[in-house]
């Protein structure tokens, strides 16, 4: 055989490789966590809160963490976007191209979404004690923002990267101000991308344990105010996959399918409502 | 032909980094008529068309420098009001450029952010410059379906309606035909022709043919460098200088060789004009002369003497802020009385 045509088969084979790789252990993952969660997975589980003695494998359910995860993941991401649009505003249209301060800004973003998140725990747990806070759920839903804030903006700066400079000119050339054409015009266009950087957003947030561990802590009620405890879902996994009862840990494993369901649930959702909001976008 | 001038440009450069797009145009762009700018690419048409409505503010890395007056107020000055001065200036683009939203929303995006709330005015205004641009009867059972799913010469008139909508009083065009298919470029040609009543019109073009058919008053460029300007059938029919007319011949358009320079800077007419001749008795017939002055009248006056005695004015370009080069071809030493 033809000798590129060789190396052509060879990187071809190799590519499928890697791809079958990332996929095979997607499938992997749901595959384990469903076969192992979905038995133990019952009704209780997902209405009741931990009655005493839940962790030693008695009644009750985690009903403290799916809500509890819920309204922190959406808490975050809410304050998280609320800082992230300015932010990605000013560096798309406020800025020249080239500015030396952007690219800085970026590459602080870049510095931050690698920081692990138990970093940010414990930098979390500072500012907790500079305000004389307590382990609460506005100190975990801040310290979830600050790990999510760089994921979200620079997720979104990417896509506001890609709208076509002809599209700000035409809307500059009818007389509208900055802000205007920010707000009207390229929000609309770069909406399915900028949902998109939310839910990626949202499911780092949702699903990190480390930056809730100090700030957050745990509880077993419900999330009732903001100054007090919050239960998560990645927490109660860590819990329950940590005690020595198989049926427990077995808990841990449904514990682990509710919270990847719940990522789901939201991602589909969210596409499908955007459906609305985008049909007028330039393809 | 008698005009009057609504964009007046003084002296004005401009510079992309280093790179200098426009060096030292002055020129007058009459009131309520179509003038085309039109030359090779590359040669400064769309940085002169839009520094009229201050869209080159927009690219990074670029200096300005002259005045641009619109009905006699000095756009660059730091008190004008950028968003007034564009809601002055329709602009249509070389690809007609939609808002990601309804056809209907598309003309009201501007109409609101100019004040215009009121849904009766909105629907009567939109409907008006929708019929202005002869789009309604394609669209006014689908007035909020998606722009973007127009034809992409619907939507140059759409876009057309959409600038109109603001009440402007200038249109500048940037090639607005070139991406559209020959039938609706006829259409935006033939509104053009109707709204010169009503507007002045600047269109950048690169077809001569449609410039001929527009244009009242035409600008040439070239390398950032204004060659000639005048009335459009003049400039078509009797081109002044070399360049214009091997442009207009669709020829190479090359740099003269020149066969003798002579700096008469500081001097003064008749002084400069006697210089260049005394130049001009040692070349041979059609060999060429450069002269550079800084003496205002002797831009106009020294050309004028020289065809006077029979030779042949191939360029006046202004260098720069104080200069002038002239360049001369000897011809036939007889006066022509």
């Amino acid at each position: 055989m033809d000798k590129r045509k060789i190396e052509e088969n060879i990187f071809k084979g190799l590519m499928i490789f890697s791809t079958s790789i990332v996929v095979g252990s997607l499938v992997l993952i749901l595959v384990t966590i469903f076969l192992k969660g979905f038995p133990a997975l019952n009704l209780d589980m997902l209405i009741k809160t931990p009655k005493g003695g839940y962790y030693l494998g008695k009644e009750g359910g985690i009903l403290n963490a799916i809500l509890g995860s819920l309204v922190l993941g959406i808490g975050a991401t809410f304050l998280a976007l609320l800082v992230s649009l300015p932010i990605v505003f000013y560096l798309n249209l406020y800025l020249k191209k080239n500015s030396r301060f952007a690219l800085l800004v970026r590459f602080f973003l870049d510095v931050l979404w690698g920081i692990p998140s138990i970093v940010y725990g414990a930098f979390g747990f500072i500012l907790m004690v500079f305000f004389g806070l307590r382990a609460s759920l506005l100190a975990g839903t801040i310290t979830v923002a600050l790990l999510i804030i760089p994921i979200m903006a620079r997720s979104m700066d990417e896509v506001l990267k890609m709208i076509p400079f002809e599209l700000k000119e035409a809307s500059y050339a009818l007389g509208a101000t900055k802000l205007e054409t920010a707000i009207k015009v390229i929000f609309r266009q770069a909406l399915p991308g900028i949902l998109t950087a939310i839910l990626i957003a949202f499911g780092r947030g949702i699903g990190d344990a480390a930056a809730v561990l100090f700030t957050a802590s745990f509880t077993d009620s419900l999330p009732y105010s903001l100054f007090k405890p919050v239960a998560t879902l990645p927490l109660a996994i860590f819990f329950q996959l940590g005690t020595p009862f198989p049926e427990v840990q077995q808990r841990g494993y449904a514990s682990a399918l509710v919270l990847t369901a719940l990522v789901l649930f939201i991602s589909i959702l969210s596409r499908i409502l955007s459906k609305r909001f985008t049909k007028h976008t330039i393809k | 032909m008698e005009l009057k001038t609504h964009i007046s440009v003084k002296n004005l450069s401009i510079w992309y980094g280093e790179h200098q797009a426009l060096n030292n145009v002055t020129i007058d762009i009459p009131d309520k008529k179509i003038t085309a700018i039109i030359g090779p690419s590359g040669c400064g048409k769309t940085t002169l068309l839009k520094s009229f409505n201050r869209l080159i503010d927009l690219q990074d890395g670029v200096k300005v420098s002259g005045q641009v007056l619109v009905d006699g107020e000095d756009i660059y000055h730091p008190k004008v009001e950028v968003t007034h001065l564009r809601k002055k200036m329709g602009l249509l683009s070389q690809r007609p450029q939609v808002l990601p939203m309804s056809i209907y929303e598309n003309v009201a995006y501007g109409l609101r952010i100019h004040g215009i709330k009121d849904k009766k005015k909105l629907d009567e205004v939109i409907q008006h410059y929708l019929k202005e641009s002869s789009l309604w009867e394609e669209v006014k059972n689908r007035l909020h379906s998606s722009a973007s799913k127009l034809s992409i010469g619907q939507q140059q008139r759409l876009c057309l309606a959409r600038g109109l909508a603001v009440e402007p009083e200038v249109i500048l065009g940037d090639e607005p035909t070139s991406a559209l298919d020959p039938l609706s470029a006829e259409r935006i040609e033939q509104r053009l022709l109707e709204l010169k009543n009503q507007y002045t019109i600047v269109l950048v073009t690169h077809i001569l043919r449609q410039a001929k058919r527009l244009a009242d008053y035409i600008i040439f460029l070239y390398l950032g460098n204004l060659i000639e300007h005048g009335p459009a059938e003049e400039i078509l029919k009797n081109p002044k200088y070399l360049k214009t007319k091997s442009y207009l011949e669709g020829q190479f358009i090359e740099e003269p060789k020149i066969d003798k320079e002579l700096n008469l800077k500081g001097t003064v007419c008749p002084d400069n004009f006697v210089k260049a001749k005394l130049a001009l008795e040692d070349l041979k017939l059609g060999q060429i002369l450069k002269i550079i002055v800084d003496y205002e009248p002797a831009v106009s006056e020294v050309p004028k003497a020289m065809e006077y005695e029979g030779h042949k004015i191939l360029e006046v370009k202004r260098l720069n802020f104080t200069d002038w080069e002239i360049i001369i071809q000897k011809r036939n030493n007889t006066y022509l009385i």
